[in-house]
């Protein structure tokens, strides 16, 4: 019903609540706490969901602009903009197929690894210093201009080029 | 009677083990009659010590199960031999991680410290080579350790190889004096496999961590020897051999430090085995007699050390009140009593050695047994090339007996008196000539 009136092209209090119950639900998938970022240019009114730029280079080399918001998380986001990767555990922290490396300067900016992070990393083939788990990387601010490259190859082995579909 | 026995503690096993060992020995051809016995020296392994030991029968005991009938693939998850084996592989791993002070997730089952070794050097130079491009190390390493640090040289790298002192321990000022801001790895061995000298592993890992710098130690011939631990000595790497320790030939450890998180390029590729840092199937058994070692020497060690230094000193006291001009090399303080070297002055090392084949000795350690060249650490502290040449090591165990040390004692008077009466140099010293002062000719 809400989304009907949106369609319509409803009042701005019909697009806020809108995109408060996405927010909700993408806080749902990508770890929580997206809601209390406080909002970059100081406009008080939108506390998340502002856009935050990022590039994806694919495993190819090929650079994807992607325009994420506030909250999102990494590895979702890049799977709704079709980019290679698997999420084989579906975020639960139990596989490193989401693994990407994240530009040096945006580095610093993300939380520090989970222990269970960590472990998981180092069982993710051609590791790096600056290698996360993209289902562990929420979009603040902070990561505006952030590029998150997707290695090589992932633990599986399907060197006649399978893709596997996003789980 | 007995002066080495008498101010020790009670040991119940230790007449049980002795009695076991000399019973090895007398049963020996029984199974093969018409082979006709080799010359077996009687005091075999016990001067081979710091070389390769006897496996303890406890070690034996714990391992023969899993070569008999637990055989399943301890990375097997489906079935009940795996589970088996992985369970016994664990405990194995627990009880390494609690002789040094790890937990168990830090230690990786490798086939040897030499593996270990490379491991650790080539693996945390290789992972943070974008940023850093620096290792400093000893120049009286392992051969495994000097050889990982020149092959990395090769790939451009840039390696620092600390000078040590004459008494055989690196100047602390000169090791912090060292570290570069693009230095990843500082790798110092903790006893040293030829002349005993223990580094100061504790300021060390002080130094490194306030300069973030991993370090590294190879603790072969320390661990189950002498107290480790890791946190308490700041260590990020170990290297662990199975064989120095009473264990099987052909396994060892590395322990990796999860916090804060060391990371290495993998030597070896494929299913990830070992946290991904060492691939491969872990050997069940070998790990097991791994395990089994490290408990059983953290149990014997406060006993053994003190047995040890008593019959080193033995050793030491007795050939240099008979012989003269006996230098011994290494710090005498800082030192791990069990591996003494000894250079015997006018006196040419293999000759002493050949007469000396009834106990299993050395000259320089088993890895440069082959080589030409004398012994490099002992280059290292300052001895002079003929004294090099005229040195022994003797290796002091938890199995070694008096008598053995005694006889050792005997035989190396008898053949040093011996060799020098040959020896013209000796001649020529006792006639008051300064070897120093005589130009050779070559003919």
């Amino acid at each position: 019903m809400a989304a009907s009136v949106a369609a319509r092209g409803g009042g701005a209090v019909t697009r806020r609540l809108l995109r408060g119950a996405a927010r909700g639900l993408r806080g749902a998938g990508g770890g929580g706490g997206a809601a209390a970022e406080p909002d970059g240019d100081g406009a008080a009114a939108e506390p998340a969901g502002a856009v935050v730029n990022v590039v994806f280079v694919d495993r190819a080399g090929r650079r994807v602009p992607v325009r994420g918001r506030v909250g999102d998380n990494v590895l979702h986001l890049a799977q709704r903009h079709g980019l290679e990767l698997e999420g084989a555990c579906e975020a639960s922290l139990a596989c490193s197929t989401c693994h990407v490396y994240v530009s040096q300067t945006h580095l610093d900016r993300l939380p520090a690894p989970d222990e269970r992070e960590d472990d998981l990393l180092d069982m993710a083939p051609l590791l790096q210093e600056n290698s996360r788990l993209g289902c562990q990387i929420v979009l603040t601010p902070e990561l505006e201009g952030a590029e998150f490259t997707l290695p090589k190859v992932t633990r599986n082995f399907y060197v006649d080029g399978h893709v596997p579909k996003p789980h | 009677m007995d002066d080495v026995h008498q101010n020790l503690p009670e040991s119940s096993t230790r007449g049980n083990l002795v009695e076991q060992r000399t019973l090895f020995v007398s049963v020996a051809p029984a199974a093969m009659p018409t082979a006709k016995p080799i010359m077996k020296p009687i005091f075999i392994l016990s001067k081979q010590l710091a070389v390769c030991v006897l496996q303890d029968p406890r070690v034996l005991d714990s391992m023969l199960p899993y070569l008999m009938t637990y055989y399943g693939n301890p990375h097997s998850r489906t079935h009940a031999y795996g589970w088996e084996s992985e369970a016994a592989m664990e405990k194995a791993r627990r009880q390494v991680a609690d002789l040094i002070g790890a937990d168990h997730r830090e230690i990786i089952f490798t086939s040897g410290a030499t593996e270990s070794n490379n491991m650790a050097i080539k693996g945390v130079a290789r992972f943070y080579k974008s940023r850093k491009k620096h290792i400093v190390t000893t120049q009286t390493e392992h051969k495994c350790v000097l050889d990982s640090c020149r092959s990395l040289e090769t790939e451009g790298f840039q390696v620092t190889y600390l000078p040590v002192k004459r008494n055989g321990l690196i100047d602390l000022k000169e090791l912090e004096a060292a570290l570069q801001p693009d230095t990843s790895l500082v790798s110092v061995m903790t006893v040293n496999n030829e002349i005993g000298v223990k580094q100061p592993i504790r300021d060390i890992g002080e130094i490194c961590r306030a300069h973030k710098v991993f370090f590294h130690t190879d603790a072969a011939q320390a661990i189950g020897k002498i107290p480790m631990d890791v946190n308490d000595m700041k260590i990020d790497l170990m290297s662990i051999s199975g064989h120095k320790i009473y264990g099987p030939k052909g396994v060892g450890a590395i322990y990796v430090r999860r916090r804060p998180r060391v990371r290495l390029e993998p030597l070896q590729s494929g299913g990830g085995q070992e946290r991904g840092l060492r691939s491969g199937t872990v050997p069940t058994p070998l790990a097991v007699g791994l395990g089994a070692a490290c408990e059983v020497a953290q149990q014997e060690m406060e006993y053994d050390h003190k047995r040890i230094s008593l019959l080193a000193e033995r050793l030491v006291t007795k050939i240099m009140n008979e012989v003269p001009d006996v230098v011994m090399n290494g710090d005498r303080e800082h030192r791990y009593p069990g591996c003494v070297n000894l250079s015997f002055a006018y006196v040419e090392g293999e000759s002493l050695l050949m007469a000396l084949k009834d106990v299993a000795l050395s000259s320089g350690s088993a890895c440069t047994s082959a080589s030409l060249e004398p012994s490099y650490v002992l280059r290292a502290i300052g001895t002079d090339e003929d004294l090099a040449h005229s040195s022994i090591r003797f290796g002091i165990g938890r199995f070694t007996t008096e008598e053995e040390v005694d006889y050792t004692v005997q035989k190396c008077i008898q053949h040093v008196k011996r060799l020098r009466e040959m020896s013209p140099l000796w001649e020529m010293v006792q006639d008051g000539i300064d070897l120093k002062s005589i130009k050779w000719t070559q003919h």
